[in-house]
Order: structure tokens, then C-alpha cells, then sequence
């Protein structure tokens, strides 16, 4: 983006009563141009509310973060230099780079990088933010060669990695990748020497406008895609199944076909970090089945769910797949060497993302698994997403012995051995229940969304509570799949919000959530924040239950009303509720 | 209105986008009230973006009109006849 274009977009009138997105900047430069480019990046990614960035003083990166007030802004993001390590480490300041200072300087550093840490951690259990390590390369201040790394140099490179290290254990703290940086943004151009020592601005325009993007897609955090469906032949490994056999197909640097070894790799990486890997192949059951046995495959066959091999058209095998996983195609990735094949699926899902796998193209096989990782990548990692597919998988085997299969409803729930646990301990801390609240349309209250700073704000109310139930049963576990938040009140207790993963239903996991609200909270009475939305029909179906029809906004509940109407429940409950 | 002059009041209209292209052609540092010395820096960085040209840091204070703005991208555009670098 050049500067004209930033400084035209952020010009450019919004909706003055769209929701303020502010973000305090905090850097020891002058923002200028960072500061404009920031809010036009920003302004392209939320074109829905009105952004507002703010700086701090001059130099003082430090007290700009100790200063800030977490319910003033939504998010910080923070662009640390060397000079703001020590100011002898820029070019505004003459204080001496004789070798013997050289060492204080380094000690200055340190000094520096623990005060960081330590605001830094403070500030950040308040608001949450972004790191930018230095991005400018260090003054040609050493005594070696610029080709050759000193102690010095080495020893500086060692805090900010040490105190990167250190903050990227903090939850609510994103660190700005430098890798993905180097590639948007040259070093060799990123420092305009004349405009650090004439206004304090240290970065050419590009850099400033390369920086800016990056911290804007980090503030975004777009949600993760959820599923990757892959074909066989010539895609998960080199040949095909039924013409080549078992021990034909190959993934090796010695058959030449180590692409599709890598590949493999990489979707196994994936599954371990919850992403859904299904399999569509025109092949032979038997055969695929033999072939996932081979002991030299790098995916395993506990890593998928489901396979779809058959002969039928490939997006039938994927209207199946996504059904399985329940999820919507635009959360999904289709991969397959054949372009027929991904027009065939593309045109039956248009907003499934189709991708024809690059055979024999390392290049491209590079750009791929880098694209994969943007799209599935995610902030942090939770218990439940290594839980994710072993719960579908269990969820296919419930449903298979349902009762509509077998014994009555209430025989087979019985037998199920359900546990659920309640646990109210955590708040703002909880990434799961902020991301299912986020994510989850079916049973959803209302259908209401909560970036990070509402969700902290929530929480500020001392009434306010968060309630979080896990479950698992003799067929394994489903991990945290419920969320209810509320504010408590007397006798009545209201509930703003209330999810629970379409994993989970059929369990009577919601009428158990709701015996636990008037039994824990004590309440005769329980008010809820509902809204109709386009794809909340089975919560809508469970009030029905007890209001006899379709339940109106705010509908409330009675605990007379719901005792007269709760269907038996068998769970093994157990929890604290801490309000 | 040529070509240069048109681009120009480009630039002014995205540090100053308040102004209407007349109010720009008229505009100075003693009539524009938002003209201040964090608008002029960033006037210059669009400018020598927009242009490709590199504005001495010496003669910015000089710079406090669209006129003078005019005669300095004329004067950088035939270096042989005027003071200014390319």
C-alpha cells in the first residue's frame, strides 16, 4: 500500500456509529507513518468499525506500555527497536561506542528487556497485544567486520530472542514473526537513515506500510479454517493405488516422490493440532485400507476421519465428509492432483477452497504447505483440539448405536456412563470457551460474537460469571463443548450467552446445563438473552420444549417450569461455581 | 490544469482531505489552519512517493505553500535551470 492510498483510506468517511476499534501503538519512535498505515491496514481488514489508533511519547516505550490503562483500548500493539534497548543503539543519540561501553550497553539491554517483560506481562493480562521485535538492523557500531557476528552483537541478539522466548509464553501476546516479515519486507530497505535523524521516524515508507500489515493481520486473528480433505493417488503419495499396488506407491528421496512424503508430514502436523483430515479417492476400500498399514506412512489412519473411497463422484464424497465433521464448506480445503476432479468439487461447493495439488513442483509444493499454514493456523492451542477428531470419530459410533438403532432413549443414555464437569474457575483466561462462543452457530443463545476486549470487558462486572462443562462418556471424550455466561441478580440469574457444540447434542448435556443453573445458582428463576438467528434452530427446538412453542426474545424460565418438563437425566455431575 | 498540478493536489488532498481542489490551489501554511509541521513531513513523504523525487530536508520549511510545492517539482523536473535535486 503506498502512503497516498493509507492516507486516502482512512480519509475516506465510515458509519459514525459503527463500534470503535482502538488500538494504542507503543513504540519510542515517532508513528507517523506506521501509525497511518496501521489504521488504513486495519481499516481494510474491519471495514465495520470505525479504527482509531493512538501513540504514546516520544522514547519511551517503556513507560508507554506501564501507562496504559487496559480498559481504554482494544488492543496494543507494540514495535520495539534497539534504541528503545538502548538509545546508543540508534543514531540519535551520541553516546559513545568505544569498546569498553560496548558491554554496558549490553547490560543496558538486559536491564531494558526485563522492564519490557515485565510491563508487558502486566499490561497484557488487561488488554491484549502484539510484539514486534526489532525490525532495523544493529548501527556498524562493533569492532568485527560487518560480515563477522561478535560476542557484542551475538549477545544482543540473545535478549530480544530471550525476551521474545519469554513473552511468547504469555496467552494473551502475539509475537510478530521476523521470518514472515524478512519476506514481505527486504532488510537491506527497511532503514531511511535521513528520516530517523531528521523527524525520528526510522523506516522507509514500504517497510513502515509492510510492518503496518503485518500488525493488523496479527490484530485480526482471522478465524482458522477446520477441515482438510485430501485424495490419495498422486496427491498423499506418488502413484496409483490400483495399478501400482500396495508396495508400489511412494513417498521417498530415492523414488523421487519425497513431495508427497512432506506432504504427508505435514497433514499429520495438522491432525495433531486438531485440524479434520478426511480422505475422498476414487480407489478400492481394501487396497487404501492395506495401504495405510504400510508402517512407513507418515499419516496414520488414526489421523483421518472419514474415509470416503469409493467410486462415486468426489463431491459426494465431500457433501459426506463435511456432514460428518458438520461444518460448512468454507472452512474446509479440498486438495487433489486432478484439476477435473477440484472443478468438479468446486462447482458442487463454490465456497470450499480447491486446491490442485502441485506434482512434481517443489516450488510449489513450498507455497502450498506455507498456505495451508496461514489458513489453519492458530494463536494458540487448546486441550479439545487434540480431542477434536476423536470425539467425531466417537460421535460416528454413538450415532451408530442410537437409539433409534437399538435400545430406548433413555436406556441407552443410561448405559452411555455420561460425566459432566462444571467448572465456573476460569475467566478471561479460558481460550477455549471465548473461541466456542465465537464459532458456534446451532446451539448458540444468540448468535452473538465478542472480540477479546468485550470479553475482557464482560467479565469486569463482579455479577458476571462463566460456566464451562466438559464431557465425556464410556465412548470417549468430547472435552469443554458448553459455555454459558451470564450476570447473577437475587433469586434470578441472566444468561447473555449459552453455546454448545453440535458435537455434543443428543446428550441431554443442555437440560443437565440448566438443572445446574437453578441448582447451583440458587435462582427460582432464569432470564435469557435470545435472539432468533438464521442457524440457531436446535436451540430454538430445546426451548420449545419447555415454553411450548417457539420462545420469544428474552425468554425466561422458571425453575417450576422446567422441573415439570426436564427429561431424565443421567449424567454424573460434578462442580464448583465460583460468583 | 496539467498533469503535474493535478497529482499534486492529490497528494494535498490526502494530508489535507478537508479542502476542495480550489481551496488547495489557494492553500498555504498562514491560510490552512491543519498546516503544521507533522502534516508538512507527511505532505513530503507522499509527495516524493507519488513523484519519485527526494526533497531536500534543507528547503521543507520553504515548502509552506501549494505555489512553492509547484515551482520545487518544476524546478526538480529541469534540473538544468533551477536549484533543486532529482
Amino acid at each position: 500500500m503506498k502512503l497516498i492510498e493509507a492516507l486516502e483510506l482512512i480519509g475516506r468517511p465510515g458509519v459514525t456509529t459503527a463500534p470503535e476499534l482502538k488500538i494504542f501503538l507503543a513504540c519510542g519512535f515517532t508513528p507517523l507513518h506506521l501509525q497511518t498505515f496501521l489504521a488504513a491496514h486495519l481499516r481494510e481488514r474491519f471495514p465495520e468499525r470505525r479504527i482509531s489508533v493512538s501513540a504514546g511519547l516520544f522514547g519511551d516505550l517503556c513507560g508507554n506500555i506501564e501507562r496504559l490503562e487496559g480498559d481504554t483500548v482494544d488492543f496494543l500493539a507494540v514495535v520495539v527497536e534497539w534504541s528503545d534497548l538502548d538509545p546508543r543503539l540508534g543514531l540519535r543519540t551520541l553516546g559513545g561506542w568505544r569498546p569498553p561501553q560496548l558491554d554496558d550497553i549490553v547490560e543496558s539491554a538486559r536491564r531494558t528487556a526485563a522492564r519490557l517483560e515485565r510491563g508487558l506481562a502486566e499490561t497484557s493480562s488487561r488488554v491484549p497485544g502484539i510484539v514486534c521485535m526489532p525490525t532495523l538492523p544493529l548501527p556498524p557500531m562493533f569492532s568485527t567486520r560487518p560480515a563477522q557476528a561478535g560476542s557484542v552483537e551475538i549477545q544482543l541478539h540473545h535478549v530480544v530472542t530471550a525476551l521474545m522466548a519469554n513473552l511468547s509464553e504469555q496467552s494473551n501476546l502475539r509475537i510478530a514473526s521476523a521470518q514472515f516479515l524478512d519476506e514481505a519486507s527486504s532488510p537491506a530497505d527497511r532503514y531511511d537513515v535521513k528520516s530517523d535523524v531528521r523527524s525520528g521516524f526510522p523506516y522507509s515508507v514500504p517497510h513502515a506500510s509492510a510492518l503496518a500489515q503485518l500488525l493488523a493481520s496479527l490484530i485480526q486473528n482471522r478465524s482458522a479454517k477446520k477441515g482438510l480433505i485430501t485424495d490419495l493417488d498422486d496427491t498423499l503419495w506418488d502413484g496409483i493405488l490400483g495399478e501400482d499396488g500396495v508396495e508400489g506407491i511412494s513417498w521417498h528421496l530415492d523414488r523421487h516422490s519425497h513431495l508427497h512424503g512432506l506432504y504427508q508430514q505435514f497433514l499429520a502436523s495438522l491432525a495433531g493440532s486438531g485440524v479434520l483430515v478426511g480422505v475422498a479417492s476414487k480407489n478400492d476400500p481394501a487396497l487404501v485400507n492395506q495401504a495405510f498399514q504400510r508402517n512407513d506412512l507418515l499419516l496414520s489412519s488414526n489421523d483421518v476421519f472419514p474415509f470416503e473411497t469409493h467410486w462415486s463422484r468426489k463431491s459426494e464424497s465431500v457433501q459426506r465428509i463435511l456432514q460428518t465433521w458438520n461444518v460448512s464448506p468454507d472452512a474446509v480445503v479440498f486438495i487433489d492432483d486432478s484439476p477435473m476432479e477440484v472443478a468438479e468439487v468446486k462447482t458442487a461447493f463454490p465456497e470450499l477452497e480447491c486446491i490442485v495439488f502441485p506434482k512434481d513442483d517443489h516450488g510449489g509444493l513450498w507455497k502450498l504447505l506455507k498456505h495451508l499454514r496461514d489458513v489453519f493456523g492458530k494463536a494458540l492451542l487448546t486441550p479439545e483440539d487434540s480431542l477434536r477428531l476423536t470425539s467425531i470419530r466417537d460421535s460416528s459410533i454413538w450415532r451408530d448405536r442410537s437409539p433409534s438403532r437399538q435400545a430406548s432413549p433413555d436406556e441407552f443414555l443410561k448405559a452411555a456412563e455420561a460425566h459432566i464437569a462444571f467448572d465456573s474457575s476460569q475467566l478471561n483466561g479460558d481460550n477455549r470457551a471465548f473461541e466456542l462462543i465465537n464459532k458456534t452457530n446451532q446451539f448458540n443463545l444468540n448468535g452473538r460474537r465478542f472480540s477479546e476486549s468485550e470479553w475482557r470487558t464482560f467479565f469486569i462486572d463482579p455479577t458476571a460469571f462463566l460456566l464451562t462443562a466438559s464431557y465425556k462418556d464410556k465412548y470417549g471424550s468430547l472435552g469443554k463443548i458448553a459455555v454459558i455466561l451470564g450476570k447473577t441478580g437475587g433469586h434470578k440469574l441472566c444468561v447473555n450467552g449459552w453455546v454448545m457444540s453440535c458435537r455434543a447434542f443428543s446428550r441431554r448435556i443442555e437440560h443437565q446445563c440448566l438443572k445446574y443453573l437453578f441448582e447451583a445458582f440458587g435462582v427460582d428463576e432464569i432470564s435469557f438473552d435470545y435472539q432468533t438467528t438464521p442457524r440457531n434452530g436446535p436451540l430454538q427446538a430445546f426451548f420449545a420444549e419447555f415454553v411450548d412453542g417457539l420462545p420469544a426474545a428474552g425468554v425466561t424460565l422458571s425453575r417450576q417450569q422446567f422441573a415439570a418438563k426436564v427429561r431424565p437425566l443421567f449424567h454424573r455431575v460434578e462442580g464448583t461455581v465460583n460468583v | 490544469m496539467s498533469e503535474q498540478e493535478q497529482r499534486l493536489i492529490r497528494c494535498f488532498a490526502s494530508v489535507f482531505p478537508g479542502l476542495t481542489a480550489e481551496q488547495i490551489r489557494a492553500s498555504s501554511a498562514q491560510s490552512t489552519g491543519i498546516w503544521d509541521s507533522l502534516s508538512l513531513v507527511t505532505l513530503a513523504a507522499v509527495i516524493q512517493e507519488e513523484f519519485g523525487v527526494d526533497i531536500d530536508p534543507e528547503v521543507l520549511p520553504d515548502l509552506d505553500s501549494f505555489a512553492a510545492f509547484c515551482t520545487y517539482l518544476s524546478r526538480l523536473e529541469r534540473p538544468g535551470r533551477g536549484g533543486g535535486e532529482a
